[in-house]
């Protein structure tokens, strides 16, 4: 009887430290598997299967749960990031790869790099709304202020593309460069800041006029972005050099480049900016960058490919 | 750290290297930048593919010598095989099968989609699966292997699918190294079927890398020159003996109406369809019209120059 007690005591209090424990949640695409890690520790928690090809997540907009969206699976995740729990899965949702909602949190748009293929979803019941074939490699999204267009970088085809969310209607697409990736706003709301892979540099794109305004040298095979929260500069990893670099956004300039080791992907950075946690696409680990001094403090294993990484005290994505 | 953990660690950054040294920096001239994700799990196949090449060499090399079906004087007609499972096996072949299934397993599938239709994976059509990774991939291998049965019975079956099927059949040393030795056409055929296979029940959970290794490694079993059954198993996973009847001169495949062991992993689909035969007999392997000389070639351009040749014949004259 003593040592049943003990056996629900224990088991009520490692649950109360899992709850309050902020958590990182990464997605480990090539083996379908999520990997809970304790950042004040750095420890993994658990590890469990989630669905097929899981590449990135995102809070839902009133933060009641996390979505992962398995592109293999096409369906929908909603995960409690603190317990672990998945709360529920939306099926036949069409290889939903990158995800995005638009700022007035009206729009859930899904890109399927795989099969050229755009699908807007009205975001209160994620019925599907309009589909919108879009070649080649429909890859990363940004949204402008006003949520009145979604744009996206078209790997295949060295393009960037415009939907108009209002008309739902393709307004332009350009010529942006060798093997396009991340797309991100400027804090400022004026430019779209492109990751231009093929050619090791971001592509500075005025988006009012579909035109290219700066080409900023980076690293090798620049990829995806993440601000760094004071709304002036913004993270840039260069995948294949395993560097990252910021971006200062005022300047349009690269401020810094430091070392990452193994495909340095999907970023999430802590609210106090003193922490960038990186996942390493190519070594099954993430790094943690001090940001006090630009180096990797620490590595944690996880599973295969991860990419996607999320926790919920994160800085401002502004 | 365990044994598995550390195996894993050194794998893990074997790729990493070879990626990061080796391939990525080809794909930016070759202008395959966009597939660089495919590209490093295409290095994970090729690395695989050595590990799974060493196993065979390490096991299956041995068990011949010591436990031998035939004895051959040389193993001089063994060499094509090896060509065969390193183009397979490293990746080559996976690779060209890839580019050509492109427009059909993807530009199919989004039309598909477009036009409202998402293909089903397993665990849609078997709720129970959903979130069971490990049983889903079983229940794949198992699906797989059922239509595998069906698709190597039509190989025989139709006379311009066996033009092409004999290059495989032909190989008169059979060996650890033969199950690869295929008619590149017979490859497009397969990867055909099963790229359709795939729109109709997904792809299995791709997690599982050594356990992906089994099946090919069991296949490499049932062709060695090894004179095993499994005994109180024999019934339940194709044995280098069972296989071997299949290949047989004038036995297995050439027993006309009485056509047999065509299973590849679990002969339950040769018993449930009344193709299986347990026979005790070991023949020697390969084609009958070879023993009155018909040449199906000893090099692997003249094997796939010859196959050519009959699949002309097959659809002009109606015979091979």
């Amino acid at each position: 009887m003593r040592s049943l007690l003990m056996t629900v005591l224990a088991f009520f209090s490692l649950t109360a430290l899992t709850c309050r424990a902020e958590v990182v949640v990464v997605l480990n695409s090539g083996e379908g598997t999520i990997t809970r890690i304790d950042r004040q520790s750095y420890q993994p928690i658990d590890h469990f299967y989630v669905g097929r090809e899981p590449h990135h997540l995102m809070s839902l907009p009133d933060n009641s749960a996390l979505i992962v969206a398995n592109a293999v699976s096409n369906d929908l995740v909603f995960l409690n990031p603190k317990t672990g729990d998945i709360l529920r899965r939306l099926p036949r949702i069409s290889d939903p790869y990158q995800i995005g909602f638009s700022p007035d949190k009206r729009w859930f748009v899904a890109n399927s790099l795989r099969l050229d293929r755009v699908d807007v979803y009205d975001a209160h019941d994620f019925h599907l709304v309009k589909r919108f074939e879009l070649a080649s490699m429909p890859s990363h999204m940004a949204f402008s202020p006003d949520s009145s267009t979604v744009f996206i970088t078209l790997q295949g085809s060295d393009q960037l593309a415009a939907i108009d969310l209002l008309t739902r209607a393709v307004k332009w697409i350009i010529p942006i460069g060798k093997t396009p990736a991340g797309v991100i706003l400027t804090p400022d709301g004026k430019h779209l800041l492109v990751g231009v892979m093929g050619l090791n540099e971001v592509a500075v794109v005025d988006y009012k006029t579909a035109q290219i305004i700066k080409h900023i040298p980076a690293g090798k095979g620049t990829h995806n972005f993440m601000p760094e929260g004071d709304g002036r500069h913004i993270f840039v990893g260069n995948r294949s050099g395993d560097t990252v670099s910021i971006i200062d956004t005022q300047t349009l300039t690269i401020t810094k480049t430091f070392p990452v080791p193994g495909g340095p992907d999907d970023m999430e950075v802590s609210a106090d900016g003193k922490e960038l946690w990186i996942t390493n696409r190519w070594i099954r680990q993430v790094s943690v960058v001090d940001l006090s001094t630009d180096k990797v403090v620490r590595t944690i294993p996880v599973g295969k490919s991860p990419h996607g990484i999320f926790f919920e005290n994160h800085a401002a994505r502004q | 750290m365990t044994w598995f953990e550390t195996f894993m660690n050194g794998f893990t950054l074997t790729q990493a290297w070879l990626f990061e040294h080796c391939v990525n920096p080809l794909l930016p001239p070759l202008g395959l930048l966009a597939y660089q994700e495919e590209a490093f799990d295409a290095t994970e196949f090729a690395l695989v593919g050595v590990g799974e090449v060493a196993l065979l060499i390490l096991i299956f090399r041995p068990l011949e010598a010591l436990f031998p079906a035939e004895r051959w004087s040389g193993r001089r007609g063994v060499r094509v095989d090896i060509l065969y499972t390193l183009l397979h096996r490293l990746g080559f072949i996976p690779l060209v099968m890839f580019v050509l299934m492109w427009p059909l397993t993807f530009k199919l599938d989004a039309w598909l989609r477009f036009h409202g239709f998402i293909p089903y994976t397993l665990e849609d059509l078997i709720p129970p699966l959903e979130n069971r990774p490990l049983p889903t991939f079983f229940a794949y291998l198992v699906i797989i292997d059922f239509f595998s049965y069906w698709l190597h019975r039509f190989q025989h079956r139709l006379e311009w699918w066996w033009a092409l099927h004999g290059v495989h059949h032909s190989q008169q040393t059979m060996s650890y190294w033969s199950d690869d030795r295929t008619h590149l056409l017979d490859d497009v055929l397969t990867a055909t079927f099963f790229s359709l296979l795939s729109l109709a029940i997904g792809v299995e959970p791709g997690q599982f890398i050594l356990l992906m290794m089994i099946p090919r490694i069991l296949q490499s079993l049932a062709h060695a020159n090894i004179n095993w059954r499994f005994g109180p198993f024999e019934r339940c996973l194709v044995s280098p003996h069972y296989h071997r009847y299949h290949h047989g001169i004038g036995t297995g495949s050439e027993s006309g109406q009485s056509s047999c062991n065509f299973a590849v992993l679990f002969p339950i689909w040769d018993i449930l369809f009344g193709t299986a035969n347990f026979s005790k007999e070991t023949p020697p392997t390969g084609i009958a019209d070879q023993q009155e000389g018909r040449d199906y070639g000893s090099g692997f351009w003249a094997q796939q120059r010859l196959g050519c040749q009959r699949l002309w014949y097959a659809l002009t004259l109606g015979k091979a």
